[in-house]
């Protein structure tokens, strides 16, 4: 018996739901309360992991119907998380101006990549006129303050 | 009643509050028309510019977004044949076939009509239940507010199409996420796991921006080609209003029946415009005396959709006026606008923030005519933006996100909380999880913990719950809706074995 993709979503569901199930076992109660704070997510928990156990036993027991494959471009998508990460971990250190043209120009460029100097010089100016307008939208006229970078105090 | 209407409608004409409501009607058309931004995504580009005005300045922007989004999705479903939004799906059907056949402002205008008549329809019964329905709710103690809330979520997880048992385990996954980080009661830490962002807990917005805007356009990244979607150069729109009028006004029962289906689906949590459309398209064709020419261009299936999404945005707001409980993605985001500024949802919301809640029926009312001016004059630079190339659109969509989330507690925390929710949502979309669901779990999971242990704290006798009557009525409609659902699922997968056992033969 093979599992399908609900299957091995199914697993890891269950086996974080136990995991997480251990974790609330080292929680001590508050004299305060009659239920201390590992009660609740005590039952979540457990109905999480019988709910995902319910989704690999079912996996298992029906017959999988084959499906046409759909050709998806997965990798411009980890591109994307990828490009995005690095964007959050360098906000705090460059600052919302400095991150915000790179990322802006980089997501452009990776969604249309240009293949002229005119194309990279469109990469940049939209991630410029984005971080300009945001930026003064925002903190000038919404007070909303955006992140300033540790390094760069920009 | 009346009076507080009254001065809400005044309060809304005021330029401050009528600029936020026009302004958020004309983004809401916009992206309601683009393929592949939702209204949802709409309303949570347009959230971070919400927090530095009043409380109702900001909601009345949002119901504009989410009224004009409605609407807004029916211009590329008719003109060009892709649905801006998946609650216009069902106007494509004979929206488009009327348009081919030349007769784009008829179909254009036919749908436009519906969403604004069924939407002033929905206004009545949002008007009119909102305030009794929350007086019920002020009976409720904390036994029947947990049976309530126990409720939504098992009506959402049954009504999910794809699996009930990944329905519940998605509204069981929103409930895991809220018991990380510490607990509601006592504010005591639990479930760090060791990280830093979340010994406060896991708020909710950064998780509902994360979960849909990732899960939508990383959708759209996996799909994008080359292809760029074309606009006629010179589409005819000229149409005569009155005769396109009188083609809705004839058919009173179906306007009716579709507005009644497009409230009753909003009330219900979480589901939303796209099953409104499409339940009220098929009544519709069940009930005609033509069901054969549903899909050729006729006026009853575009008459019965737009009018049905419409008046769901009513009922999604029913719901949130009088309960606390969103009725959709887009409620919840006001939801946690409406945290941002303090103000406490829930039954108590309409007697202790009377002026806002009668603006924002005000706004919502006002809001149709809006869409009406913005589309008369505004169709053919509708179509001109929808053509945003996706390169520019999904960074600008995604830094806006950022923004959004940072600026809710001026903290890093809720930009990663952002990332890992774009990650998972992503995720549970590829595993078939639905995101519905899991977001009411996390919206839901914090009350329903808060509520069982004030239930307890009371009287720790657990069969109260099942004891005292409405707790009583609500856990076993809880039950019937689970067993429902079973049955359902069992007979569709009856009638699709039968299918596919006579197309073998």
């Amino acid at each position: 018996m093979k599992l399908s993709k609900d299957g091995w979503g199914g697993l890891a569901v269950l086996a974080a739901s136990l995991f997480l199930f251990a974790l609330t076992l080292g929680l001590k109660d508050n004299p305060l309360v009659p239920i201390g704070p590992g009660y609740y997510p005590r039952i979540v928990l457990a109905v999480t992991a019988a709910f995902a156990l319910a989704l690999v036993v079912m996996d298992l027991l029906q017959p999988k119907a084959s499906k046409p494959r759909e050709s998806l471009n997965y990798l411009l998508v980890i591109e994307m998380f990828v490009v995005f990460g690095l964007y959050a971990g360098a906000l705090p250190y460059l600052g919302f101006r400095i991150s915000t043209l790179f990322y802006v120009a980089a997501c452009n460029a990776l969604l249309d990549f240009p293949r002229t100097p005119k194309g990279w010089a469109r990469a940049l100016s939209v991630g410029l006129i984005t971080t300009l307008i945001v930026y003064y939208v925002f903190e000038r006229y919404l007070t909303v303050l955006l992140p300033r970078g540790r390094w760069t105090n920009f | 009643m009346f009076e507080l209407l009254g001065a809400g409608l005044a309060d809304i004409f005021q330029v401050k509050y009528l600029v936020p409501l026009f302004i958020g009607t004309l983004i809401g058309v916009v992206g309601g028309a683009l393929p592949g931004i939702t209204i949802t995504m709409t309303v949570i580009v347009v959230l971070p510019f919400t927090f530095g005005l009043e409380p109702l300045q900001g909601l009345a922007c949002m119901i504009g977004v989410y009224v004009g989004g409605e609407t807004g999705g029916l211009i590329t479903s008719c003109l060009l044949g892709i649905p801006g939004k998946p609650s216009a799906v069902a106007t494509t059907f004979d929206g488009f076939p009327m348009a081919r056949k030349g007769e784009p402002g008829r179909a254009l205008w036919l749908g436009i009509w519906a969403s604004i008549l069924g939407g002033l329809l929905g206004a009545v019964v949002l008007v009119a239940a909102t305030g009794p329905l929350a007086q019920l709710a002020l009976k409720f103690g904390p036994w029947e507010y947990f049976a309530l809330f126990v409720l939504a979520l098992s009506m959402v997880a049954g009504l999910v199409e794809s699996s009930l048992i990944k329905g519940l385990l998605s509204g069981a996954l929103g409930c895991v996420v809220t018991i990380l980080g510490n607990d509601p009661v006592m504010g005591q830490p639990r479930l760090t796991l060791g990280i830093g962002w979340l010994e406060g807990g896991v708020p909710f917005l950064p998780v509902l921006i994360g979960v849909f805007a990732f899960s939508q356009i990383m959708g759209e990244v996996e799909r994008l080609s080359e292809k760029k979607d074309i606009v006629q150069a010179k589409i005819e729109l000229v149409v005569s209003h009155v005769k396109v009028l009188a083609e809705i006004l004839s058919r009173p029962l179906l306007l009716l029946w579709s507005t009644f289906i497009g409230l009753m689906i909003g009330v219900l949590p979480a589901i939303g415009g796209s099953a409104a459309n499409m339940l009220a398209y098929d009544q519709a064709k069940k009930f005609s005396s033509r069901p054969e020419k549903f899909g050729s261009g006729i006026p009853e299936g575009i008459i019965a959709s737009e009018a049905s999404n419409n008046a769901n945005v009513a009922g999604s707001l029913v719901t949130i006026m009088a309960f606390g409980i969103p009725g959709d993605a887009v409620t919840a985001v006001m939801l946690g606008a409406l945290t941002i500024h303090g103000i406490q949802s829930g039954p108590l919301f309409i007697s202790q923030n009377a002026q806002l809640a009668y603006g924002m029926f005000a706004a919502y009312i006002l809001a149709h005519p809006l869409v009406l001016i913005v589309l008369f004059f505004g169709v053919r630079w509708v179509l001109r933006i929808v053509i945003v190339p996706k390169s520019i659109l999904f960074p600008v969509v995604l830094v806006l996100c950022v923004v959004g989330a940072y600026a809710l507690g001026n903290s890093m925390a809720t930009v990663y909380v952002l990332l890992a929710s774009g990650i998972g949502g992503y995720l549970m979309v590829k595993f078939g999880l639905p995101l519905a669901p899991f977001i009411l779990g996390v919206i839901l999971g914090d009350q329903i913990e808060i509520n069982l242990v004030r239930s307890l704290m009371t009287d720790a006798d657990l069969w109260l719950f099942v004891t005292r009557p409405i707790s009583a009525l609500l856990l076993a409609m809880a039950a019937a809706s689970i067993i429902l659902s079973v049955w359902q699922h069992r007979r569709m997968q009856k009638k699709s074995a039968v299918a596919d056992g006579a197309a073998d033969f």
